[in-house]
């Protein structure tokens, strides 16, 4: 009796120990896989910014303390210089398939109910018609930069300095602060 | 004939539809009723005097309107510096934009060395951050002092992680009497058009108060709100520095005091523990003043 007892407790014991064992793979699996995802897309956009850090520091220094014209200036030989670099650039070549996958599932479960409501409010209510979803081409000055929500930012993979994230309608834009090119995009960004 | 009147009505739909400030600039200065500069803030020597405007960068006659109303109190209060709540240009930056939107508007007081400190909105490009009269000094969000009062300028356009620890690292070291923030988005509004950034709020409110925040500053609404305080913070949105939503405010319990008939800026004077504040709309009229104590002298008062 008392070793049918020990039997039972040690079959329990054995049983629970391999359905933890199978909750931990797979969950440590997909958590190791989404930092994969994460670290390549982040070296994706690091050699962005390394080509674009080349150009600008052959180019005359913008001073903290300039003039309009030195400004406009800076950003239009800025621009030129890297849409010449990326001539041929296509739409995915940063924001991959898996990057993409990644991004959307964890809008998706980030943002419910009014936290979603309240993210989709604010994207969507920007003046961001006519701006073109097209790599390598500018931002046009003339249209509103969509409010990016700190929760949001939160929840996206941090970008270098250099870089910022850019809703246009459900559409999220990579984009370069200072010579304003659209790097890259994915579509249907928005849960 | 019909032609002639389809024209005729969609000219007259044209002129009603038309932003208000095209209304003013067809009026023209006469059509602007000016009331006497009057000014009720204490000008106590060594107090810190400044104005706050939001929302300027139209380039529109109303906005030069509303700049020479500046001009005519500061001759009466003479201000030092603007903090500018964002939306500095809108449109095109183009280095005439620069000259159209700010520079011509507000030469006098450039000339008489009144500083501008900006900070940005969702029509304003990063690059305003190396201008040299938005004296932001390559920094998209920074600080400066000004006697015992401590000012931050945000980003919250873009109010990513970096930016929230530096805000907080920054708070938790000053020991300033006083420490005001400024940016765009409200936290609290009772605008139809955009209402509240709750957004925003979760994030930068517990910081604010955690680290003895006294007043914020935003614009992006294009009215004048005062709300009432918050968590022992005192929020005002001025951004109808340069274009109007008229009748935009829906009053609500957040609502203390609101202005959304015209184009306003708001006069500030800090002495010792107390901020004295004047808000004046573009005919010169005195739509709301106060004075506001620290966080740290109400608490010693109610202690006592």
């Amino acid at each position: 009796m008392k070793k049918r007892i020990i039997s039972i407790i040690i079959s329990i014991i054995g049983v629970a120990a391999l359905c933890m064992a199978q909750d931990a793979g797979p969950s440590e699996k997909s958590k190791s896989e989404k930092s994969a995802t994460v670290v390549a897309f982040e070296d994706r956009v690091k050699q962005y910014v390394k080509l674009r850090e080349k150009i600008e520091e052959a180019m005359p220094n913008l001073s903290k303390e300039a003039k309009p014209e030195e400004i406009e200036a800076h950003k239009k030989a800025f621009q030129d210089k890297v849409r010449t670099a990326r001539v041929g650039a296509k739409p995915g070549e940063i924001f991959t398939p898996d990057i993409i996958s990644h991004i959307r599932a964890t809008l998706k479960r980030e943002f419910k109910g009014k936290d979603l409501k309240d993210l989709r409010e604010t994207v969507l209510e920007a003046e961001t018609k006519g701006v073109p979803v097209r790599v390598n081409y500018p931002y046009p000055q003339n249209k509103e930069l969509v409010e990016m929500p700190p929760t949001l930012l939160l929840a996206l993979p941090e970008l270098p300095k250099q870089m910022r994230y850019r809703y246009v309608g459900k559409h999220l834009l990579l984009v370069d602060r200072e010579n304003g090119l659209i790097v890259d995009y994915m579509v249907d960004a928005l849960p | 004939m019909r032609r002639l009147m389809a024209s005729a009505f969609a000219i007259a739909l044209i002129i009603a539809c038309s932003p208000i400030e095209n209304a003013f600039s067809q009026n023209g200065k006469s059509g602007v009723t000016k009331e006497p500069a009057r000014v009720n803030l204490p000008l106590k020597d060594g107090s810190v005097r400044f104005v706050v405007i939001g929302d300027t960068g139209s380039g529109a006659n109303a906005q030069h309107e509303i700049a020479e109303v500046m001009l005519k109190y500061r001759q009466l209060f003479p201000f030092e510096f603007v903090l500018m709540m964002g939306d500095n240009l809108y449109g095109s930056e183009s280095a005439n934009d620069y000259k159209t939107k700010f520079e011509d508007i507000y030469k006098p007081l450039l000339d008489a060395k009144v500083k501008f400190y900006a900070s940005l909105g969702n029509h304003d490009e990063s690059n305003q951050r190396f201008y040299d009269h938005f004296n932001m000094n390559g920094n998209e969000y920074y600080s400066f002092k000004k006697g015992k009062v401590s000012f931050y300028a945000l980003n919250s356009n873009y109010m990513e992680h970096k930016q929230v620890k530096w805000i907080e690292d920054e708070l938790s070291k000053d020991n300033s009497e006083w420490k005001i923030c400024f940016f765009h988005h409200p936290p609290y509004s009772s605008g139809k058009s955009h209402g509240s950034d709750k957004q925003l709020r979760e994030v930068v409110e517990p910081i604010f108060v955690k680290h003895g925040v006294d007043v914020v500053f935003t614009g992006h609404e294009h009215f004048y709100e005062r709300i009432k305080p918050q968590q022992g913070i005192h929020y005002f949105i001025s951004g109808a520095g340069g274009k109007l939503r008229p009748g935009d405010v829906k009053a609500s319990s957040l609502t203390e005091k609101s202005f959304d008939k015209d184009l306003s800026f708001m006069l500030v004077e800090i002495v010792d523990d107390q901020m004295h504040f004047q808000v004046i709309s573009r005919t010169g009229a005195t739509i709301d003043e106060g004075v506001l104590t620290t966080r740290e002298s109400k608490l010693k008062a109610t202690t006592k």
